[in-house]
């Protein structure tokens, strides 16, 4: 059977799926990255290792997240490509007449305007992550409730609780206050939700016409208070994808699908053997000019095979 | 004598005026270094936070020039061009220098440029040069003509659809002009000439741009005939540089010549939170794309390599579904 893979390497959570050649998910994994997206995609791609028979043959891999160009470089990837273009390419393939993409994820978060399955406009965040995932983590912990149980227990609030969501600080003030004035955990709990969404639309939402059909994907996606919260807000149904929180890692398996098919190469996959190879990046501070670029570099078996980072290419260029 | 001049703000725009001037006035014009983060961060130490950044690298290729040995640090203060302004800090920039960086060891020559058009070859303007550098009215008439001409000659290689650097290039270091490439999309690409042309504020966004196929087009590159003040207008934007963009992008997007529109502008412009609105609200009734780049002192420039590849892959895919955007 002919597969294709799709890798995800976010700051938050590094995701790796395969597909068959209708399409259909047939593996797909949610991992934690904790700072060691390398460690972490090797982890995913053991795992999918194990689940393939030999009648299986790697046919593409794709890879998007911030982590793209070394994991790419790692995997042989045939596509590496952003976000924004590899959430587009998965909800539109599952939902073709999806007009508005609602993205959050672990430290961004992004709105993706769609016309005849093609996108027409977008917003990310800039400077600031009240809006997306790490938001929640940050107030679960501070809350004392585990993440998983957050959207479940905003669902049994009794009051309406404004909380300000413009920054974690602020946000972190208010509640404080209003437990004090006696309000419960899932009260406070669904003021959260509310604010995460008020703000993240009224930055991203901003100037923008929103249609349905809506589809909410993402990290975040799991949170039943914040789906509650967008469908109150907009006033209208939200769809949440089967694999709402690998979209992006399905993509791209369907862009490096397209990519192959369409070239009539074959893929630059080097294989699974690459999980037991140890990469490591090293960092230092070129010292050739006043620009002092940290310059990044992969070293596998002794031999540097990647580097960048250099504003001038002296480095980068000289692999 | 040796005559510094601070490779920032205007510099992207006269240097080929200034640089003809002082030379036909027998001095020689030495540059500071290319914006590089010691100077981004120079520069942002002296000066105060809430600044935009163009300005804060003015302030670090003075503390540059500093170095350099020079006898004259030129400031040029930019005033106003018939009813036209320039942004206040442009105004304030000798006094915001001086304040800035203390004790300053170079002696400054300002020049306050009140003019009636885009050309700076005003006699007036340039007066005090004659007892700074010790020169006759006749010297300086004749040198303001080659400068003049000089101009003239840098701004019609722009108009002809190069870049402020490679016209640079091609007429003080004899580089020829690079053949002009086909790229598969045309990006209007607004912004202040010392954000679009200082590699290090725009993370190279021009390079970056032609290598994922975009060709690009800058309001520098039309004529000031095409951008002058639009009288048919209620109001047009005062600032002199800010109405030159503000009615390129109206020009480009009439023209059906672009497929996109970025705007590249710096963190707490004020011009720009004005005219980045009317240009968006533009393209937006003509349904063509727009996307800002706001650029700061930070030099990460991830954000800004996703933010231009899904910009542009999301044109390809309009352009090549059949453009039916």
């Amino acid at each position: 059977m002919d597969i294709f893979i799709g890798i995800d390497t976010g700051s938050v959570s590094t995701n790796v799926i395969a597909l068959d050649e209708n399409i259909n998910v047939l593996f797909s994994k949610y991992i934690r990255t904790k700072g060691q997206p390398i460690n972490s995609v090797k982890e995913g791609m053991a795992m999918l290792k194990e689940e393939l028979d030999d009648s299986c043959v790697v046919k593409a891999v794709g890879v998007t997240g911030s982590g793209r160009q070394m994991i790419g470089l790692m995997v042989g990837a045939d596509v590496v490509k952003n976000e924004i273009t590899a959430h587009a390419a998965a909800t539109t393939h599952f939902y073709p007449d999806v007009q508005t993409i609602f993205e959050i994820g672990g430290q961004d978060s992004k709105i993706i305007i769609v016309k005849n399955g093609i996108v027409t406009d977008f917003s990310m965040n800039t400077v600031c992550a009240a809006g997306t995932g790490s938001f929640l983590d940050h107030q679960s912990e501070r809350l004392g409730v585990d993440i998983s149980e957050f959207g479940d227990l905003a669902l049994t609030a009794q009051n309406d609780v404004r909380i300000a969501g413009r920054c974690t600080v602020f946000a972190e003030s208010d509640m404080i206050a209003k437990q004090q004035y006696g309000y419960s955990k899932a009260d406070i709990i669904k003021g959260l939700c509310d604010a995460l969404v008020r703000n993240y639309l009224n930055n991203l939402g901003r100037g923008k016409t929103l249609n349905p059909p809506f589809v909410f994907q993402g990290g975040v996606a799991a949170n039943k208070g914040i789906i509650k919260a967008f469908e109150d807000q907009i006033g209208h149904e939200v769809i949440i994808p089967k694999h709402f929180n690998v979209m992006g890692a399905i993509g791209m398996a369907i862009m490096a699908k397209n990519q192959v098919e369409h070239s009539g190469q074959s893929s630059k996959f080097k294989g699974f053997d690459f999980i037991n190879l140890e990469f490591t990046p090293k960092s230092f501070e070129c010292t050739g000019c006043a620009n002092s670029c940290e310059v990044i570099k992969v070293i596998n078996n002794g031999k540097t095979i990647a580097m960048w980072g250099d504003k001038c290419g002296k480095w980068s260029s000289s692999i | 004598m040796k005559i510094g001049i601070p490779r920032a703000l205007l510099y992207h725009y006269y240097y080929t005026f200034w640089r003809t001037l002082f030379e036909e006035l027998g001095c020689e014009v030495i540059l500071s270094d290319e914006t590089n983060s010691k100077i981004v961060s120079e520069g942002s130490k002296v000066t105060v936070s809430e600044i935009c950044v163009p300005i804060k690298i003015f302030n670090g290729h003075v503390l540059n020039l500093e170095k350099k040995n020079v006898d004259y640090i030129f400031i040029p203060q930019f005033h106003k061009v018939k009813k036209e302004w320039y942004c206040p800090k442009f105004l304030g920039i000798p006094e915001l220098v001086e304040y800035s960086i203390e004790n300053l060891a170079t002696p400054l020559i300002v020049l306050d440029y009140i003019t009636k058009t885009d050309m700076i070859d005003s006699f007036a303007v340039h007066k005090p040069l004659l007892n700074i550098l010790n020169v006759t009215s006749m010297q300086l008439k004749k040198a303001l003509k080659s400068a003049r001409e000089k101009q003239l000659k840098f701004r019609s290689i722009c108009k002809n659809g190069y870049t402020v650097p490679e016209a640079y290039n091609f007429l003080f270091d004899g580089k020829p002009l690079p053949g002009k490439k086909k790229s598969e999309i045309t990006i209007g690409l607004m912004g202040y000439v010392y954000n679009v042309y200082d590699n290090f504020v725009s993370m190279n966004t021009i390079k970056k741009l032609e290598d994922m196929g975009a060709g690009i087009i800058t309001f520098d590159m039309l004529d000031e005939e095409e951008i002058k003040i639009d009288k048919k207008e209620i109001k047009q934007p005062f600032w002199t540089f800010s109405r030159k963009i503000y009615n390129a992008s109206k020009q480009l997007i009439n023209s059906g010549k672009i497929d996109g529109m970025i705007h590249i502008t710096a963190f707490g412009c004020g011009p720009d939170s004005i005219i980045g609105k009317m240009m968006e609200i533009d393209c937006e009734e003509k349904n063509i794309p727009f996307m800002t780049v706001r650029v700061d002192e930070h030099s990460g420039d991830n954000h800004v390599n996703t933010r231009l590849e899904a910009f542009t892959d999301m044109i390809k895919m309009h352009k090549r579904k059949g453009g039916n955007q």
